[in-house]
């Protein structure tokens, strides 16, 4: 069973980090968030922890190898995936307009 | 769009058809994945789809709603079947069907809707943004000259929907005047 | 006299196997042979039902100002031809093929979970054809397979129409989700020995991806129709602004499920183009680690796509471009896949049979359609096209050729092993070349009148505006597709019974189905495999004789019981024995009552769904009473010398598995419920609401301490296995109280949920709460019972019912969390 979870693991990851940046969104440009704080600031700052946590993932993959060769390949694969994907949606925080 | 569309089909269907008439003597062993993969599988379609994606958000950046010196501001409530048009720069006047708005200078629509979901599109002056009941979008049109343009609610609605129809009048500086102020434009 | 020995096996199989005889046979059947056959005859039906409601709209819109048929009957008929095609034809086709074929790929006898395969089948019938009966009557829903709202609340479609989309609809989806927990189990433990990951069939892998996307992909559009639902019926304003309402929720939910149901459609439809095409080209699978890494890529990405279906309704330019970005991510995955496919093609040697035909249509129409699906991921060309015939275009080209097609293919090419029959008769080479050209000639001229501006779902068009020409040769050809997908039925049907008698595996495919006898008995393999690689029947052409001889494991059938082999989920090692249950009335029984439940509000019998619903919890406590004997055996003897315990003894019986997948669907059913809430404070525009709850100490205090008893009692009662169970069960009763009564506070304090989205939503929260601790407490009186018939308790059991408690114990604290922390901070 972990080397099913571990080839689940990456990309999983993705889809929360996905969504909670998608949510930090919406919370910058509704009436909660906070004057003081700055939108951008914040959201770039989520998106290099989302980018970081990819970034572990992928070390912890290739650092504990799995039980069988093919689960480590396919596991290593969709790691470097994750992490490329998490940096490509993360992308748009750095120069977009923030609300609007 | 299209021409590099159907350069990637031809070339897919190119290599679908080589791979069709190719008859190896015998089936060769698990060789060649690398081009497979690293160069077709992930190489191509990313080259093609960062160059893309980055052309449509540096074009959708420029389509949004920004400050302009010259800006208009009109009102759109939609209900079933039928579009209000009303003007903060002169309270009171509504229009039911004809949406006026001045040419050459960059006019946001501020829409919503009283009762379902409902869309406004004017295909020649921008893309569509829906009218939903509890918000207000902001679409920026800017009409090129003075003339009338064709709209129309784009999100299914009803039976009425088919004849959920608008136009737009823009009008020479002059005539926007006249409108305002009441008279015929 | 090894040919006797196989013949013996054969007769002692065939009878434990054998279903009831005479049409009783067919209702309290769970064999897979039997439940996926009359599934794939009843999606068939529907897709019948569905291309005819096609040809309606063709012959409506192929003519400018057509009088065959007014806004009232085209609103019903295209809202119908969709939900049709999405609910009771793409999903259950799939799922039928999988039950047929999953057992013999994986080389085990049967599914794991037989009764719940046959509930998932009647749910589905009775569902599929309360819709279909309420559109005969005139009552179909009218607002678009989407059913946004509010132009499907109450207020703007009064009559019966949505009620019937909404309840028929989610009848389907607990359906499939029942499937989707059963082909999981099965994937991950029910195989052949020695069938490891790494050698598991290519489709294993797709369809274990796609049922776990089912369990995560349904959910929220559950929540979306029982909140629309309870909006209808008891006025809960969750998508009614002027009350703290929203409409674009109902959009959230409806695409969180509505994007990854496409990938739910095309990747089983991938997994057989995986099996086919490399047999079809006499070699294997190029990279089956890259595909398999693909699979699982694309079926992850899909999730975060669901926004781009809501480009247009104002969400800032940021949040387009994240979902702009991921969609166009998705296409990577994609084709890694067509590569991966290709590249098979050009190592191998390509033989031009039926099924490969299909698969080239594949190609020409899929990329296509991947092509103008980028196109749509691009934000402002989204704006101009959406909502236009271009995405009609656009998505017929993903579902019909990235769908359609390979399922044609797939059936014709397991038809010898599914009938025992090879094609005589040559009708299908016609009906290909009737369908991809028709279909290509339609749905291009579908495409540029979208381009030109023509509305989806407007149900006529002027003249004058360049569209009568498009239109009328697109209903032209769409009337030869529709001949041709005829055709295709009638030579499927001809050669099922009409058919040359044909010996084994006639594709020369190196996977285990074919190693089974063809057609392909009730008990699947006379002996469970061994394999030793990726293509068991390349490496040992006289596999099927060794298995028909007993040569495998559970070959023995002196216990005179269905058994099967379940082995390690990694290694393929074999670890227990499964005993599955034999023909039951039940899933039928149980089926009639649930559907019963979800239907009564239809007519308002009200009285009718409670007593069904009390029906629902009898008669699965008499299912799982069945599943145990009264008395543990240890282990037995499962052949070539391997003693292995029976699953129901063991810590983490089938049962287990499956209420952890179960679980992960809750999950996601919860966490929508927590999104949905957490969405309207954000956005709704009439929040806050007039005022939060503010929460005394004591139900808090309850909340904990239940959660706590909650979690500790099941494991007591674990660990006191043979001890007396009193303790345990007794805190865990009184955990599961405590935190009803702690959500009940909550009721108590806002008694009126009509009021603001707010209070609905705090009854939903609290509701949830006190359904998971009614849940565990009707677990805890079924082991009250079986103690006090005397029957031996198991670890196993103990161990469910842990984790039922431990869900309802972790949701339950959220769900108060969340309901009393605004009032905290006000």
């Amino acid at each position: 069973m972990t080397d099913v979870l571990r080839i689940a693991l990456p990309f999983t990851l993705w889809i929360i980090g996905f969504c909670a940046l998608y949510a930090l969104q919406g919370l910058v440009c509704s009436h909660h968030w906070p004057a003081g704080l700055d939108g951008r600031t914040a959201l770039v700052a989520a998106a290099a922890l989302f980018v970081l946590g990819q970034g572990v993932v992928l070390a912890a993959v290739l650092s504990r190898p799995a039980a069988t060769r093919f689960a480590q390949r396919v596991a290593t694969i969709l790691a470097v995936a994750a992490l490329a994907a998490a940096v490509w949606t993360s992308l748009p925080v750095l120069a977009l307009t923030v609300c609007g | 769009m299209l021409a590099g569309s159907a350069a990637i089909l031809l070339l897919v269907l190119g290599l679908l058809s080589a791979a069709l008439l190719r008859r190896p003597a015998i089936p060769e062993a698990e060789t060649g994945g690398r081009v497979w993969f690293w160069g077709f599988g992930l190489g191509f379609p990313l080259v093609t789809l960062a160059a893309l994606t980055l052309y449509g958000l540096v074009i959708g950046e420029r389509l949004l709603p920004r400050d302009a010196p010259d800006l208009a501001t009109v009102e759109a409530e939609a209900r079933q079947w039928a579009w209000t048009f009303t003007y903060p720069d002169a309270p009171g006047l509504a229009t039911d069907g004809v949406l006026h708005i001045p040419a050459g200078r960059p006019v946001d629509v501020r829409i919503t809707s009283r009762d379902v979901i409902h869309s406004f599109w004017v295909p020649r002056l921008a893309g569509k943004l829906d009218a939903i009941p509890g918000h207000v979008n902001i679409l920026r049109i800017e009409a090129p000259a003075a003339g009338t343009f064709a709209g129309q609610s784009a999100e299914f609605s009803g039976e009425g929907y088919l004849g959920h129809v608008f136009t737009v009048q823009a009008h020479d500086p002059a005539a926007w005047a006249r409108f305002l102020a009441g008279g015929t434009p | 006299m090894t040919q006797r020995t196989a013949l013996r096996l054969h007769k002692a199989l065939a009878r434990i196997w054998a279903p009831e005889p005479g049409w009783r046979g067919w209702l309290t059947t769970n064999n897979n042979n039997d439940i996926g056959r009359l599934f794939l005859a009843v999606a068939t039906g529907f897709f019948v039902i569905g291309g005819i409601l096609a040809m309606l709209i063709r012959a409506q819109l192929a003519t400018p100002g057509s009088a065959f048929m007014g806004p009232e009957a085209y609103n019903q008929v295209f809202t119908m031809h969709g939900t049709v095609m999405m609910f009771l034809f793409a999903i259950p086709f799939f799922e039928a093929l999988s039950m047929l074929l999953l057992p013999g790929m994986l080389g085990t006898r049967d599914l794991a979970f037989p009764r719940l395969g046959a509930y998932g089948l009647w749910v589905y019938i009775f569902g599929g054809s309360a819709v279909i009966i309420a559109m005969l009557m005139g009552l179909a829903p009218d607002g678009g397979w989407f059913m946004y709202p509010p132009l499907t609340s109450a207020a703007f479609s009064p009559g019966l129409g949505a009620d019937v989309w909404l309840l028929g609809i989610t009848s389907i989806e607990v359906s499939a989700i029942a499937t989707a927990v059963e082909v999981v189990v099965t994937v991950l433990r029910y195989r052949a020995a020695g069938m490891s990951l790494s050698r598991m069939p290519i489709f294993a892998w797709y369809i274990l991806v796609v049922s776990v996307m089912i369990l995560t992909a349904f959910p929220p559009m559950i929540l979306g129709s029982l909140l629309l639902e309870t909006e209808r019926a008891l006025d809960w304003p969750f998508f009614q602004v002027e009350n703290g309402g929203d409409p674009l929720l109902w959009q959230h939910l409806f695409w969180l499920f509505g994007h990854p149901e496409v990938y739910i459609i095309f990747l089983p439809a991938a997994g057989m183009i995986a099996t086919i095409l490399p047999v079809m080209s006499r070699t294997t699978l190029l990279g089956y680690g890259w595909v398999v890494a693909a699979a699982v890529s694309l079926a992850v990405l899909s999730f975060g796509l669901w926004v781009h279906h809501m480009f247009t309704t104002g969400i800032p330019h940021l949040g387009l471009a994240f979902f702009s970005a991921a969609s166009t991510l998705v296409a990577v995955p994609t084709s890694v896949m067509i590569f991966s496919w290709i590249g098979t093609l050009w190592k191998g040697r390509v033989r031009m049979e039926l099924p490969m035909l299909w698969l080239l249509g594949f190609f020409a129409t899929f990329v296509i359609g991947g092509l103008t699906g980028v196109m749509l991921a691009v934000v402002p060309f989204n704006w101009q096209v959406h909502d236009t015939h271009f995405v009609v275009a656009h998505l017929h080209y993903v579902l019909i050729g990235g769908y359609v097609f390979p399922m044609i293919a797939a059936v014709t090419y397991f038809q010898p092993l599914l009938t025992g029959r090879f094609r005589y008769f040559r009708l299908g080479e016609v009906a290909f070349w009737l369908v991809v050209p028709a279909f290509h000639v339609t749905f291009l001229a579908v495409h540029v009148a979208g381009l030109l501006g023509q509305r989806r779902r407007t149900w006529t068009y002027d003249e004058g505006q360049g569209w009568e020409i498009l239109n009328l040769v697109a209903s032209i050809a769409s009337f030869v597709m529709a001949i041709g997908f005829a055709l295709v039925i009638l030579d499927i049907l001809i050669n099922t019974f009409a058919g040359l008698r044909g010996q084994r595996n006639p594709w020369g495919a190196p996977t285990l189905e074919w190693a089974a006898p063809t057609p392909s008995p009730t008990y699947g393999f006379g002996s469970i495999p061994i394999v030793r690689g990726r293509y068991p029947m390349a490496l040992d052409p006289d596999l099927p004789q060794r298995i028909a001889k007993g040569e495998g494991y559970l070959a023995d059938t002196a216990r005179n019981r269905r058994e099967t082999l379940i082995v390690d989920t990694m290694t393929g090692e074999p670890a227990e024995v499964a005993v599955l249950p034999g023909n039951s009335r039940l899933p039928f029984l149980l089926a009639v009552v649930t559907s019963t439940s979800f239907l009564a509000p239809l007519v308002g019998a009200y009285w009718l769904s409670a007593l069904a619903l009390s029906g629902v919890v009898i008669i699965a406590l008499i299912w799982v009473w069945q599943l145990v004997p009264a008395t543990t055996e240890g282990p037995v003897d499962a052949g070539r010398g391997a003693l292995l315990p029976v699953a129901s003894e063991t810590a983490n019986p089938p049962g287990w598995w499956g209420s952890l997948f179960l679980l992960l669907a809750d999950g996601v059913h919860f966490g929508s419920l927590v999104f949905g809430y957490a969405f309207l404070w954000t956005v709704a525009p009439n929040w806050p609401p007039s005022s939060y709850l503010r929460s005394e100490v004591w139900p808090v205090m309850l909340a904990l301490g239940g959660a706590v008893a909650l979690i500790a009692g099941p494991r007591l009662l674990a660990r006191a296995i043979g001890r007396p169970a009193l303790p345990g069960l007794l805190v865990a009763t009184c955990g599961a109280l405590a935190l009803a009564a702690a959500a009940a506070s909550v009721m108590l304090a806002r008694p009126a949920p009509e009021g603001h989205a707010y209070d609905a939503t705090l009854w939903l929260l609290a509701g949830h709460t006190a359904f998971h601790a009614a849940l565990v407490l009707i677990m805890l009186g079924y082991l009250s019972l079986r103690r006090i018939a005397g029957h031996a308790l198991r670890v196993g059991e103990a161990r469910i019912v842990s984790l039922w408690a431990d869900f309802a114990a972790a949701t339950g604290l959220v769900a108060l969390g969340a309901a009393w922390l605004p009032g905290a901070f006000a």
